[in-house]
């Protein structure tokens, strides 16, 4: 079991040390910077709610940009093994193919923390920046959720790599996620307007897909005036949500994985 | 054969790639055992099935049908790669790595504690021929210096065995020759090595036995010394007056050189025979020398006999 974990947390290792040593995730965060910077400089005009404006923007292009980072970081992880041979002399190692993949799981998930820390240390200097409260426990709800979600859109992203070619599966779980609260307010509309079998696609739809527009604390953070912190419960069972996603697509993952012929 | 445990047992091994008309069998029927202690060299041309054999010892894999085992486990389970070192035939390694970091990650996945991966990651970065490049990005590393790399993280668990796929692809001359060494060494050390190459010189002077693959089968096997043997001919260098008393068939493998004739035997036939006749139909001066075709020139034998025959 301790050689189990250590395999995780080595293979894990080797995926936040790509995510550091490559450039794109300083090249994600940079773009990011100049965006919330942009914000940032219209405090010259002393605009009126500038601060929750640069709240705003600045949490959104934050999950935005993590979001994305996390499916390109998770849905390559498996075919550029399989491209360049390293999978290997990976898997002659006596590990198994779930601890490979839950390694590189863990990993995917780690680097995506790293961007979103570096984001959060960006986001906390505007702020301080700016003036004005940080809502410290809507923040860190936000900052949990964003982690749940983070870990679904990883999940999802690997079983589909492991179906599809890496540029159909990160398209598909893109298109998912940025599009996700549109996919919501349309299906919610179009359902009232639909007979019952319609009804019953549409709410499978529903269940099928993640609805990762349940994560997005952003909004209640930047108008924390208006908004409490979510309850244990509502946590719990955004949590307990996200796990059965996860636990899903990582066991469709690990089933696909283990059947196939490297 | 040896009388001790074998590492690699592969019973009547069927592995097909594809499905429906698009299947293609790439080992048909292999059979085989490697034994303790034993270093065997795997030949075959490109497509003969000699990865797809390693890669179902690996289980990575998962054979038609046929059996596989690997220290008495089961192939496909891969308990056994505790105890076996592995490389494959081509790996890039990850090229944002750095040669040391890369030895932890294989070696810790191995159970190797860090004190230990800090004493055996130099020392193993020295016997490849690699001493001191343990802070180099592997992005930076040449083609030979990755296959070093790759000889460094079979072997730093010191393993049982060594799997080796196409072992002295991309090294040059003095990196062969120092691999070589390498081998007799962990050879003398009484490591079982299995391994497959293209450089028939090197299973020749490496290897206690070979086995010969065409078209995912096993066409010859035994030790290097029987197979070089059972391809020993003599060549009869004689004079001879009138070709037209030699009988048809004889006279087919006889060979004008310049002034005398020559014809070549193979070790199937009786030398005595042959030279008795040559006798009776005049040959004189009869002058037998002894030729030891190399293992290339065997297996290129084997091969064309095997494709001529179409006995597969």
């Amino acid at each position: 079991m301790t050689q189990t974990l250590r395999n995780i947390g080595l293979i894990a290792k080797s995926i936040l040390l790509e995510a550091i040593r490559r450039k794109e995730v300083y090249v994600v965060v940079f773009v990011a910077c100049l965006i919330i910077g942009t914000v940032m400089t219209m405090d010259f005009f002393q605009i009126q709610g500038i601060t929750k404006f640069y709240r705003e923007v600045a949490l959104k292009v934050m999950s935005l940009s993590t979001g994305l980072m996390v499916v390109l970081l998770s849905a390559r992880q498996l075919p550029r093994e399989f491209k360049n041979r390293t999978i290997y002399p990976l898997l002659a190692k006596p590990i198994s193919r779930n601890t490979f993949l839950l390694g590189k799981l863990v990993g995917a998930m780690a680097a995506a923390a790293f961007c979103f820390a570096l984001f959060m240390a960006v986001y906390l200097t505007g702020s301080w920046y700016l003036g004005g409260d940080v809502p410290w426990a809507l923040f860190f709800q936000y900052v949990y959720l964003q982690m749940l979600m983070m870990a679904v859109l990883s999940t999802l992203s690997f079983l589909l790599s492991m179906t599809l070619t890496l540029s159909a599966a990160t398209t598909i779980v893109v298109l998912l996620f940025i599009l996700s609260a549109t996919i919501t307010s349309a299906t919610t509309f179009v359902y009232y307007t639909l007979d019952q079998l319609g009804q019953w696609v549409i709410a499978f739809l529903t269940y099928l897909i993640p609805q990762f527009t349940l994560f997005d604390l952003s909004a209640k953070a930047v108008h924390a005036q208006q908004w409490e912190p979510l309850s244990l419960k509502v946590m719990m069972a955004l949590t307990l949500y996200a796990g059965i996603y996860c636990l899903v697509f990582f066991v469709g993952s690990a089933l696909l994985f283990k059947k196939k012929a490297l | 054969m040896s009388d001790t445990k074998p590492v690699i047992e592969v019973e009547n091994l069927v592995v097909e790639y594809g499905r429906g008309r698009k299947k293609i069998r790439a080992v048909n029927g292999l059979s085989f055992q490697v034994h303790q202690g034993e270093c065997v060299g795997f030949i075959g041309a490109n497509g003969a099935g000699k990865s797809t054999t390693m890669k179902t010892l690996m289980g990575f894999i998962f054979p038609t049908s046929g059996i596989t085992r690997v220290f008495g486990e089961p192939a496909t389970e891969g308990k056994s790669r505790q105890r076996i070192g592995y490389l494959p035939e081509v790996a890039l390694y990850y090229p944002f790595m750095k040669a040391r970091e890369l030895l932890e990650l294989y070696g810790g996945l191995h159970g190797l504690s860090r004190s230990d991966l800090k004493k055996k990651i130099p020392a193993m970065l020295e016997k490849v021929g690699l001493a001191g490049r343990g802070e180099i990005l592997l992005k930076n590393f040449s083609k030979g210096m990755q296959q070093r790399l790759g000889i460094a993280q079979s072997l730093i668990a010191e393993p049982e065995a060594l799997f080796f796929d196409e072992l002295s692809s991309g090294l040059d001359p003095i990196g062969r020759y120092e691999l070589r060494d390498l081998l007799m060494e962990l050879k003398e050390q009484g490591r079982t090595i299995f391994f497959s190459s293209h450089e028939l010189s090197e299973v020749e002077s490496l290897c206690d036995r070979a086995l010969i693959i065409h078209r995912g089968q096993a066409i010859r096997e035994g030790t290097v010394e029987e197979l070089i043997q059972s391809s020993r001919t003599i060549d009869l260098h004689f004079t001879l007056n009138d070709l037209s008393k030699v009988s048809e068939s004889l006279r087919s493998r006889i060979q004008p050189d310049g002034a005398r004739f020559h014809m070549t035997t193979d070790a199937s036939e009786s030398l005595a025979d042959v030279v008795a006749q040559l006798a009776q139909v005049g040959a004189q001066n009869i002058r037998p020398e002894v030729k030891n075709n190399a293992l290339e020139e065997y297996y290129m034998r084997i091969v064309r006999e095997t494709e001529t025959h179409n006995d597969f």
